[in-house]
């Protein structure tokens, strides 16, 4: 914070909402309608009792914590879960210097009709030299705390705008009871849409606002709500010192844009430093509107809105250079078509799990026919796993055990055979369990490479026989790992293939490493050798969380598949199986 | 070496697509700038990124060939600003081992996307560059050294590079496989030399 004006303003440049940084990177907050875990309790004739809710925020008279000049604000939503702790589900973009922030970048969120859901809110003021930094990478202490407010989402869902007005409030010392401004929460419901647009614009004779050089003109574009105003939904990167800006491709979907014929406000702003951006021109049309310019070779002219005369029409000009309607599949488009799961199956056999002869042991054989940690979890997310699997065939392997030829191995068979590592069905990994239990000695390290390298061979097989396949390894593991960096190598190696990597962590360890190689926070994972992580391929899921009941264990296995998948299909312009060629 | 080798050439295609959180001194780059890769000294520039600042783009695509005699081992990518006096001055750089996209996981023709950490000349983090690089699916017989994953060959390297992060002696084990392969026998074990920098520093 402070010197907002020297300091780096690149930050407030980016585009937002819409554009995206690379082919492999998957949706951040605006993550699609979760098809995957619908279509499991849809097939079982039961309806999930939840749908997807979009939230857009914006605040108003917010704190100002910056001397020099104004906060830098952002928002993280929470839900507070049952034990009181709060569980990150999103975070907005950093908005420069505005008391009054209008926030792009949605935050999606379940809403479950039976349950409660608290959700709270904070809002920071982001300190300038993080201004260039994805948000989700933003240590939260760092920066300064603007207010908190909380509310029940079903509170929203019941108002007939949708939308409340909340007080922030928060603790800044004995006495001082400030106005801290108050947070506008607005709920839409999400549409299972496929249909996405991409335009080029560009700007001809913009008006100059600047005094010693051209304006730095953006574009910003909002979505008419009935009730309720205009909701930004995209903003095109800022171009320095021109009157013609040229932009990127801006990538709509229709769960931004409405409908063809939503009415849209195209705004085109000189960037200023001091957040105080300034109004060139603004125009109103709808997406098919934007497509008839296009195909028409039409132009649309900016005014300028006035309040005694007429509006004033400007020499500026929009043009739409390209437009271009896409159809974007979602995961189960791919999955219906013929596109195949395959799962594999790791179990950890290291001795850090306890002597199974122990009832402590986390692999403990209960001479009653209890389940011990292991078996549930196979038992549950088996369930899952094999109503994906086509063929319901996994290979499954164990690792770190030392096998009955007295070798440590670190990916031997399950099932004990010397060729041929396939079992079916639950059934066949848990037979093939217990009977490595009674064979395989605990011992260690934990090492992950192995059966992850075993697994991107058999993902990077499936490629060169060009068939449909995707790949899922779950690791059962209770989470201690020995070799973090050779894990680390070996998981950047496979981050190529169409190969997702599920860590399933039984037990009550402290699963820090689990959360690191879990890429959820922003950064992606770094090889010893330099190289990075094409995409996030790991998932990693506690099973004491879907014990306390906070989590079903449908969603928390499937909550990140979907996405990384589509990661994988969408950056090569794979379609689903028959599908005509977009 | 058999006497083919010298001749040896893939055709690769390489887009030179973005780079992330580019940095000259922990300064996020204003600056125009451009990315150049290298092969055994030849030099491709992809055309200069006006907009992204320290988050280019330039989704430039360039046709080039490599040798696979095993005198090129690595690819080099550089990224560089134009200052305003037209100089080029260099952001960072990375090195990516031809392992990464031939003879590894991938088969001939599979898009690879590879992203990479880029140092500077001080060996300080200054960004990550991502590009994907294709081997042509072409050139005949040679084709089933590098893609067909059912000869062991190639199938075991990689799997085999990975492991000597934790074993040193199946790094052993790796040379012997690889040297079977008759003809490919030089490329090999060249190509694996450049690993040991990573198993270095993890076993200290």
């Amino acid at each position: 914070m402070g010197g907002c004006f020297s300091g780096d303003l690149q930050g407030g440049k980016q585009a937002i909402g819409g554009v995206q940084q690379r082919p492999t990177s998957t949706i951040n907050n605006n993550a699609a309608h979760n098809d995957a875990v619908d279509f499991f309790f849809r097939s079982r004739g039961q309806f999930p009792l939840f749908s997807q809710i979009e939230l857009s925020l914006s605040g108003s008279n917010l704190i100002d914590r910056d001397i020099t000049s104004k906060s830098d604000p952002m928002a993280v939503m929470y839900l507070r879960k049952k034990d009181g702790k709060l569980e990150e589900i999103g975070r907005t973009e950093v908005i420069l210097n505005n008391l009054n922030p209008k926030w792009i970048e949605k935050i999606t969120v379940s809403f479950q009709f039976e349950a409660v859901q608290t959700l709270v809110f904070h809002v920071y003021d982001v300190d300038t030299r993080y201004h260039n930094v994805p948000v989700k990478t933003l240590k939260l202490k760092d920066q300064d705390f603007l207010g908190e407010a909380t509310c029940v989402l079903s509170e929203i869902m019941t108002r007939p705008n949708r939308s409340v007005t909340l007080h922030l409030t928060g603790n800044f010392g004995a006495g001082v009871n400030r106005r801290l401004g108050t947070l506008l929460v607005q709920a839409e419901e999400t549409i299972a849409s496929k249909t996405v647009v991409e335009m080029n614009f560009r700007c001809i004779n913009l008006d100059n606002k600047d005094l010693f050089s051209k304006s730095d003109p953006f574009i910003r574009i909002s979505r008419i709500v009935e009730n309720s105003g205009a909701v930004p939904i995209c903003r095109t990167e800022v171009v320095d010192n021109n009157l013609n800006p040229v932009y990127r491709p801006v990538c709509l979907t229709m769960q931004q844009f409405g409908s063809k014929e939503t009415p849209l406000v195209i705004e085109c702003f000189d960037f200023n430093s001091s957040g105080n951006h300034e109004l060139i021109g603004k125009t109103e049309k709808s997406v098919a509107e934007l497509q008839r310019l296009c195909l028409q070779r039409e132009v649309a002219n900016f005014v300028y809105p006035s309040m005694v005369h007429d509006n004033k029409v400007l020499k500026g000009k929009l043009i739409v250079d390209r437009f271009e309607e896409k159809v974007q599949y979602s995961f189960l488009d791919y999955i219906s078509s013929g596109f195949e799961l395959n799962f594999m199956v790791a179990v950890d056999f290291t001795a850090s799990n306890g002597d199974p002869r122990n009832s402590s042991s986390l692999h403990y054989i209960d001479p009653s026919g209890r389940l011990n940690s292991y078996q549930q979890a196979i038992t549950e997310v088996g369930e899952v796993i094999q109503f994906y699997d086509s063929d319901r065939r996994f290979p499954a392997w164990g690792f770190g055990g030392r096998t009955s030829d007295g070798q440590v191995s670190h990916a031997f068979n399950l099932n004990g055979a010397s060729y041929g590592d396939e079992v079916v069905g639950i059934e066949g990994i848990m037979a093939a369990y217990g009977n490595a239990l009674r064979n395989v000695a605990l011992a260690g390290p934990t090492l992950f490479s192995h059966v992850v390298d075993r697994a991107a061979h058999i993902a990077s097989q499936s490629l060169s026989t060009n068939s449909p396949k995707y790949f899922v390894l779950l690791i059962i593991t209770d989470g201690v790992l020995t070799d973090m960096a050779g894990t680390l190598d070996a998981l950047v190696r496979a981050s190529d293939l169409p190969l997702s990597v599920l860590i399933v962590g039984v037990g009550n360890a402290d699963f820090k490493q689990m959360e690191i190689l879990d890429a959820d926070k922003g950064s992606r994972l770094e090889s010893s050798t330099g190289r990075i992580a094409t995409r996030d391929i790991v998932q990693f899921v506690p099973m004491r969380e879907i014990h306390s009941g906070q989590v079903s264990v449908v969603q928390a296995l499937l909550e990140e598949l979907p996405g990384q998948f589509l990661s994988y299909v969408r950056s090569r312009k794979i379609n689903p199986v028959g599908a005509p060629a977009v | 070496m058999s006497s083919y080798s010298t001749t040896m050439k893939r055709s690769l295609e390489i887009e030179l697509i973005s780079a992330e959180g580019l940095r000259i001194d922990r300064k996020p780059v204003k600056k125009k700038t451009f990315c150049v890769v290298k092969i055994d000294e030849k030099r491709r520039d992809s055309k200069l990124d006006e907009l992204g600042g320290s988050y280019p783009i330039w989704n430039d695509k360039i046709e080039t060939e490599l040798p696979i005699n095993g005198s090129v081992r690595y690819i080099s990518i550089e990224v560089f600003y134009r200052t305003s006096g037209g100089c080029e001055k260099s952001i960072g750089y990375a090195k990516i081992p031809i392992t990464d996209f031939m003879g590894g996981f991938a088969p001939h023709g599979h898009l690879n996307f590879l992203s990479y950490r880029l140092r500077d000349e001080y060996g300080d983090k200054s960004g990550i560059v991502n590009v994907s690089i294709m081997v042509k699916p072409n050139g005949g017989d040679n084709n089933k050294y590098w893609s067909s994953p059912s000869s062991s060959s190639t199938v075991v390297a990689p799997v085999d590079y990975a492991k000597c992060s934790s074993q040193a002696t199946v790094n052993g084990q790796m040379w012997r496989q690889k040297a079977s392969t008759s003809s490919m026998s030089g490329y090999g074990g060249r190509v694996v030399t450049g690993v040991p920098v990573g198993c270095a520093y993890q076993q200290s």
